[in-house]
């Protein structure tokens, strides 16, 4: 009897132990420690994935990032008054769009710099050669998401001499705590540049010409050389420094870095099948499960099948307001009017029309751009008019309007003539891929003819570095910084 | 030797013979009624001998003629000793049980008669509960007890329901109290419907509910220690009484409505008002009327109209409950079918409920309590409150100017005369093409065996399980809204949620001498477990097919989850102990291990000890005033696991770039994760005043420290959603709380009762963290040395009445308009000289200590009259002090949008002179309706909970027909709220279950106002 009472309490002890056990050492089946997130080759390149699809928040790039930029612009209007006050540069500093884009692109650079402490700290996990590889990808995601960020929470870049007025803050560490250190302030335009232009550089040196193939999906969709080069190309052109710019494009131009293409189409780079072709050469991809979704994937917003929000103003179709636009030029094709009654009087873009699987890539680099890119930084380094920049902008006009005579030297009368021309072809060819209000402002231009929402209503002229043409610090992050991030002057 | 044997032993028999001289009593036991006890035990005083009444109440017993007295006892009802006279039939009455003196409160793992309470403890009766049209049982523990604010968010089905016992005790984590059923730690929460909320509550049925005890200091929770700091909620269900059976049948059905409005504008104001705005702002007029239906009317559209109805709602319940001295049962079957007043909102509930304990042996018992119930909540379509389809939302803000069918008899889409679009998507379609219904099914289970080792010691083991079952099927059509892009959706989902725990305890009572000794002591585990199984499809074939299939859809897709994996571990221990029934004192610890916590900081220990004192147990107590005074004072600690499944675990999440496999952080982690304790101080004391005047007040203090906090952080730390779970600061509350129950008249035909309960809440933050920092949460903040979620807001200076331009104070006082018509960098001016001036911004924000979401004196009144067969009752809940930020109302004065608006907007400033405070109409004016105290309100109110009157038939009418009794009645729920509040409803909270950024109003539905007519039968 004893013995039983006795072994009734061992069993009792036993069985209670091992309950509390399983109730309480309990793994997760549905993540990883992320002591293991770098530990095996495989795992260590899927976590440098991460920071792309950080990018390609639906906030960021995958969609919203390039609908503002030609939000900002005047070449659509809001037909929905989806986006309140964006359009009208009249945001209040607690404006959701400005906070998304800023969280966003943080969280991409915060993403790429774990990678790049993680990939340093678990060395032998790859092979140098190639942790040098991936460790250049996460610097251009970084450099990528630091120029966003720095047009539109800053002025432009020549909006001082030497760029003096404030940028964003500029983060390089890794950060596993809430560490203090994170309270950066706001650097200057010229120093953010400045490391934007060194992250491109070291990245151009380590990153890969492809992955696989030419056309393979990585290719596309990964960082190469040519990516870095063109969006490098980018960056020179908004600074002004347009030896670089012409440099660094003629490059991806001459084959350096892989072959590249225009197609027989203007739009031949767009709409399903046709994402991984010769002219593209960085886009963010989307596929059926993930994409922006129904309120931010670019074709909700552009395809009249889907929201419809943003029509294509009488600014950008008629020859009065967009010159260079001809009635023949082939790229009026992709205008395309609605059908249903509320959207039949509007006109629309077709560059992103998978409204069925919202799978639309964003295309963040085109070729097309390198080439335009060229010719405006050759246009301007010349002192007379440049016959290079000429035969790139034929290039680009040549496809578009197949029965027209090419631009010659003597089409220009001044080297200006020729560099609007370019402008005026960038902003046709690149039309609603988020660079119209940035090519404006980086020429210290003026938003005129915009248009509200009922693309009628003309809204007051923005000029260049006006308070409200840059976006508000997003007033939570300025009130957690406890005064180190400066708002915006306006805000 | 044998035949001696034999001899002695039949000497022996016959000499007892001779002695047990006996004859034979019979009787019959009733209660005081008159009706029949049965399974009583009648034994002969100091014999063994005994028997049990049979069902009609009747007994027969041998009894010695020595005998003097029979000992009559029954569950329920008072031992009785009854002398033996000369007769041979004798009629027994049992005294029921003395409620107040007898009624035992249920606390964790034992119960305590009330009158040896030490702890704070507030009782809702399940007569408070049932036959009233709620939607789950907590809605009405409203204005029901002291100290517990009880707050619907919204009358949509599923809105949550706030529950806050003594305050916030959190600054993130929740703060709702733990529930526990029959010792079953129920699932809480939003079930996870798609674009509705779901409360699981309302799988509950609340005519099965006996009582609700609301355990509020620390010394009554802390035996559920690491769960226990918003207070525990202890729910019994009814279980069945020896007796014959009791068979009732409950109805009641009826409609309900919305209880208040919100009026906007119609299409002939709304046409004026956007023109104006227009023209004023210089810009071509937008807006025109017209007949776009083609029936010759111009189409003027009361949106609300449409969208809202008279719903039906009925509800049934049988009851059968009875027993044997061994065996009791409680048997139900309920069922309740609401209709909102939103067209297509409804719930049904099936439930059924089987209780039964039976006495195996007179050592051993066993008993099983379950339930089983089937939920189905057909919510709205196309989202809830602010979503661009939502209701309120859509009526709200859609054109007034436009018809609900175009000509064709099919759905209008289009804009009207409205040149400026600005669409709300036709918001009938989209509620009666769109839908997102749950089907729900819960059993919650408990069995448990409880064998009495020696007396007084008695071993229980219990085994719970609480499991839902629930599938949503959404659908979005291709004809409307956001369905039109997508050219259809459908989704799923399937969830899985199950909570086991398993419970053993010791629990030891004795008395010797004067001294009254409790011991408990226990283990317990606990296991949380969910999943989900989601899939969906896009661009539909053919709209008759609604099964997700890639056959009928262009693109299905799907993944599958895990909500929920915890588990607690739990051990706990109390003594109570007694001095003369005069003396009391207790003792409790519980120490948890949560499965959440890093290994080193995962087990946390709660003790609390209180006393009592009954004062007017004293020899020198003479007061004939106060006949009952009892004092009370504890002290413990309770923790918070409200804190999601691994926060401190960082971790990465499979994610992708597309066709690419990604990792990403999803949780940053912090292993030095701990425990969130608060400590609670609690005196008060229980007061019998002259004939039955009851008084319970209490002054509680309580402090937590080391909050666990999602900490906002600076985006360039670069963690997921700008957060980290940290333990952070600490926060104290204190009140005062009292309750009254006064039996002003108490005739035999005449009875008034009256409740009353008022609480005091005022919760202060002490520290955040080490910096000191404020912690920003929408309107709100938590500021150290401020009261909790103040508001912080730009300070609203009116309408300059001179020229209709809106005026602010900025930071320093200085009162500056805006006018949207002057050159952007000349628009605010100083109202003082007209100099341009600086623009308010944000950093004009101001701490307002004083108005924060929390009422500062809330409570309930209840009334009860009986006047012979008729009797009527009144709820009353109040609240005052706090105030509600009218989100809602901000949205429907913007003048940046052609939306249609509130007719507050028809007060606009017109000329030189008008005295308002809406500014001149200007269309792209939005400085006005910046966050400022313009809409901040005061949210006090009174509210009207329930009316009832109802009259019970007379007995004697019955009797004939063989029924018990029958009571019919009329009901309000929701009769009436006085309130100053201009918004949707003064308790409107569009945030959930949170602690900072409650009180924000924005677009939540109206509460329902409920009439009923109904039926309680008993057989």
């Amino acid at each position: 009897m004893k013995k039983n009472i006795f072994n009734s309490f061992i069993l009792a002890g036993v069985l209670l132990a091992s309950c509390q056990k399983e109730v309480t050492e309990i793994v997760p089946p549905d993540r990883l420690s992320s002591d293991l997130a770098f530990s095996t080759a495989q795992k260590a390149e899927t976590s440098v994935m991460g920071a792309y699809n950080a990018l390609q928040s639906a906030d960021y790039l995958s969609g919203r990032a390039l609908v503002y930029i030609d939000l900002l612009g005047n070449d659509i209007y809001d037909r929905t008054n989806f986006f309140g006050d964006l359009p009208r540069f009249n945001l209040l500093s607690n404006a959701g769009f400005a906070g998304g884009l800023w969280n966003a692109g943080y969280i991409s650079i915060a993403t790429a710099n774990r990678a790049i402490a993680g990939l340093a700290a678990n060395p032998g996990v790859v092979t140098a050669a190639k942790a040098k590889e991936l460790t250049a990808e996460c610097l251009f995601i970084r450099a990528v998401s630091s120029f966003y960020l720095v047009n539109f929470f800053a002025h432009p870049y020549n909006f001082t001499a030497g760029a003096t007025h404030l940028g964003i803050p500029i983060v390089t560490e890794n950060f596993t705590s809430n560490d203090p250190a994170a309270n950066k302030p706001r650097s200057t335009v010229a120093q953010v540049y400045t490391a934007i232009i060194s992250d491109l550089t070291a990245a151009l040196a380590d990153l890969p010409a492809i992955y696989g193939t030419a056309a393979s999906y990585a290719s596309k969709t990964r960082a190469t050389k040519a990516a870095a080069a063109a969006l490098l190309a980018r960056v020179h052109l908004y600074k002004g420094d347009y030896a670089n710019a012409k440099s660094v494009s003629l490059n991806v131009i001459n084959g350096q870095y892989g072959t590249f293409a225009l197609n027989a189409s203007p739009a031949g780079a767009f709409g399903p099948a046709n994402y991984q072709t010769a002219e593209s050469i960085w886009s963010i991809p989307n596929n059926t499960t993930d994409n922006p979704n129904t309120n931010n994937a670019l074709p909700q917003h552009y395809f009249p099948g889907g929201r419809g929000d943003l029509a294509i103003s009488t600014n950008f179709r008629d020859i009065a307001t967009n010159p260079y636009f001809a009635v023949d030029d082939r790229r009026r094709n992709l205008i395309i009017s609605g059908t249903t009654s509320a959207t039949a009087s509007s006109f629309f873009t077709n560059k992103y029309p998978d409204i069925a699987t919202r799978s639309d890539w964003a295309p963040i680099l085109r070729y097309a751009e390198v080439l335009l890119t060229y010719a405006e930084a050759s246009a301007q380094v010349a002192t007379g008019i440049d016959a290079d920049a000429v035969a790139k902008l034929n290039l680009v006009r040549d496809r578009a309007r197949v029965g027209a005579p090419q631009y010659t030297i003597a089409s220009f009368a001044t080297k200006t003539d020729l560099i609007n021309a370019i402008l005026g072809e960038r902003r046709i060819e690149l039309a609603f891929e988020g660079h119209r209000f940035w090519d404006i402002m980086r020429v210290k231009g003026t938003v005129t003819n915009k248009f509200d929402g009922d693309g009628v209503t003309v809204l007051p002229a923005q000029a260049f570095g006006a308070n409200k043409s840059i976006l508000p610090i997003p007033q939570a992050e300025v009130d957690k910084s406890a005064g180190i991030l400066v708002q915006n002057t306006g805000y | 030797m044998r035949k001696s044997v034999t001899l002695l032993c039949f000497a022996l028999l016959s000499s007892l013979m001779l002695l047990a001289q006996t004859r034979t009593i019979k009787g019959r036991v009733a209660d005081e009624k008159g009706n029949p006890v049965s399974g009583a035990s009648v034994q002969v005083r100091g014999t063994k001998t005994g028997t049990t009444t049979d069902a009609e109440g009747n007994f027969s017993i041998a009894v010695p003629t020595t005998a003097k007295s029979l000992l009559v006892s029954s569950l329920n009802y008072a031992n009785k000793e009854f002398a033996i006279g000369n007769g041979n039939t004798l009629a027994i009455t049992l005294k029921a049980n003395d409620a107040s003196l007898e009624e035992v409160v249920v606390m964790g793992y034992s119960t305590v008669r009330k009158t040896n309470l030490t702890g704070s403890v507030a009782k809702v009766a399940g007569t408070e509960i049932e036959n009233r049209p709620n939607l789950s049982f907590d809605q009405a523990l409203a204005g029901k007890a002291a100290g517990v604010q009880v707050s619907t968010s919204s009358g949509l089905i599923g809105a949550p329901v706030n529950i806050r016992v003594r305050g916030a005790s959190s600054i993130s984590s929740g703060s709702q109290p733990l529930i526990v059923m029959d010792g079953v730690p129920l699932i809480q929460g939003d079930n996870g419907q798609l674009y509705n909320p779901t409360n699981a509550l309302a799988d509950i049925n609340p005519n099965d509910i006996e009582s609700v005890e609301v355990l509020k200091d620390a010394s009554a929770a802390s035996i559920y220690g690491s769960r226990a700091s918003g207070g525990v909620l202890m729910i019994t269900t009814k279980k069945g009484k020896s007796g014959a059976p009791k068979i009732t049948y409950n109805t009641y059905f009826g409609y309900s409505q919305p209880a208040r409005m919100m009026n906007v504008l119609d299409g002939p104001q709304y046409t004026s008002v956007i023109n104006t705005m227009r023209t004023n702002a210089g810009l071509t007029a937008s807006a025109a009327n017209g007949d776009y239906n083609g029936d010759g009317i111009t189409d003027n559209t009361d949106w609300q109209d449409k969208v809202y109805r008279k719903g039906v709602t009925h509800d049934h319940q049988i009851g059968i409950s009875g027993g044997s001295e061994r065996t009791t049962y409680y048997a139900s079957l309920g069922f309740n079918d609401f209709e909102n007043y939103i067209i297509v909102n409804r719930q049904k509930r099936a439930a059924a409920r089987l209780n039964l304990t039976t006495k195996v042996t007179n050592w051993f018992e066993i008993g099983i309590k379950s339930q089983f119930t089937r939920t189905t909540l057909y919510g709205l379509g196309s989202g809830t409150g602010a979503a661009l389809s939502g209701v309120p939302f859509g009526p709200l803000t859609a054109y007034p100017n436009v018809p609900v069918y175009d000509a064709t008899g099919a759905y209008y889409i289009g804009n009207g005369g409205n040149t400026v679009a600005q669409n709300t998507p036709n918001p009938v379609a989209v509620q009666n093409l769109n839908y997102d219904t749950r089907d729900n099914r819960r059993f919650i289970n408990s069995v448990y065996g409880e064998i009495s080792l020696l007396k007084g010691l008695k071993l229980k083991s219990q085994y719970n399980t609480d499991m839902q079952i629930g599938f949503t099927d959404q659908y979005w059509d291709p004809a409307v809204g956001d369905g039109q892009g997508l050219a259809g959706l459908a989704q799923t989902v399937a969830t899985d949620s199950r909570v086991w725990s398993w419970f053993n305890t010791l629990n030891y009572n004795t008395k010797f001498g004067d001294h009254d000794l409790g011991v408990l002591a226990g283990a317990e585990y606990t296991k949380s477990y969910a999943t989900f199984n989601y899939i969906f499809g896009l661009g539909l074939n053919d709209p008759l097919i609604r099964i997700i299939t890639p056959a009928n859809y262009a693109t299905t897709g799907g993944e599958n989850g895990i909500d929920v994996n915890n588990g607690l571990a739990s051990y706990f221990g109390g003594v109570n102990y007694g001095y003369k029934g005069k003396y009391l004192a207790s003792f409790n610890i519980r120490s948890d291990a949560y499965s959440g916590f890093g290994r080193t900081n995962r087990w946390g220990y709660f003790p609390s000890g209180s006393a009592a004192w009954k004062i007017s147990q004293e020899s020198f107590w003479k007061s004939r005033l106060i006949t009952d005074l009892k004092l009370r004072a504890s002290y413990g600690i309770t923790g918070n696991s409200n804190i999601g499944n691994y926060p401190s675990l960082a971790t990465f999440a499979p994610t992708q770039y597309a066709n690419i496999a990604s990792l990403n952080l999803n949780n940053p982690g912090n292993s030095n994760l701990r425990w969130e304790q608060t400590g609670q101080f609690d005196v008060g004391f229980d007061m019998v005043i002259g004939k039955g005047i009851n008084v319970v007040i209490d002054y509680y203090k309580k402090r937590t420290k080391d909050l666990i906090l999602d900490n906002p952080i600076l985006a360039t730390v670069g963690f997921p959603g700008n957060t980290i779970t940290e333990n952070i600061g600490s926060i104290e509350a204190s009140g005062f709380e009292i309750a009254l129950n006064v039996p002003v008249i108490n005739k035999r035909d005449f009875k008034w009762n009256i409740s009353f309960n008022g609480a005091t809440n005022k919760t202060k933050v002490i520290s955040t963290n080490a910096f000191g920092n404020d912690i920003f949460g929408g309107q709100s903040i938590v500021r150290p040395g401020y009261n909790m979620s103040a508001f912080y807001l730009i300070r609203w200076a009116g309408v300059n009445s001179a020229n209709g331009m809106p005026t602010f104070l900025d930071v320093n006082g200085v009162a500056k308009q805006y006018d949207h018509s002057a050159p952007a960098a000349n628009r605010w001016t100083r109202v003082s000289d007209g100099a341009v001036t600086t623009a308010i911004t944000a950093a004009d924000r101001v701490v307002l200590n004083d108005k924060t979401p929390y009422p500062k004196f809330f409570g309930g009144l209840s009334q009860s009259f009986n006047y012979k067969q008729l009797d009527l009752s009144f709820d009353l809940q109040y609240s005052l002090g706090a105030y509600t930020f009218n989100n809602t109302l901000q949205n429907l004065v913007l003048m940046t949008g052609t939306r249609n608006k509130s007719v507050e907007i028809l007060k606009a400033w017109t000329k030189a002179g008008d005295q308002t405070d809406v500014p001149r109409l200007f269309f792209g004016e939005n400085q006005s309706t910046l966050g400022s105290t313009r809409f901040l309100e005061k949210a006090d109110f009174v509210r009207m909970r329930n009316i009832q009157i109802g009259y019970t038939l007379p007995k004697k009418l019955l009797e004939k027909a063989k029924i018990a009794n029958l009571r019919v009645y009329a009901q309000v729920q929701n009769a009436f709220t006085i309130t100053g509040y201009k918004g949707m409803d003064p308790e409107s909270n569009a945030n959930g279950n949170v602690n900072i950024g409650l009180g924000i109003d924005t677009f939540r539905p109206y509460l329902a106002r409920t009439f009923t007519f109904g039926i309680n039968l008993g057989l």
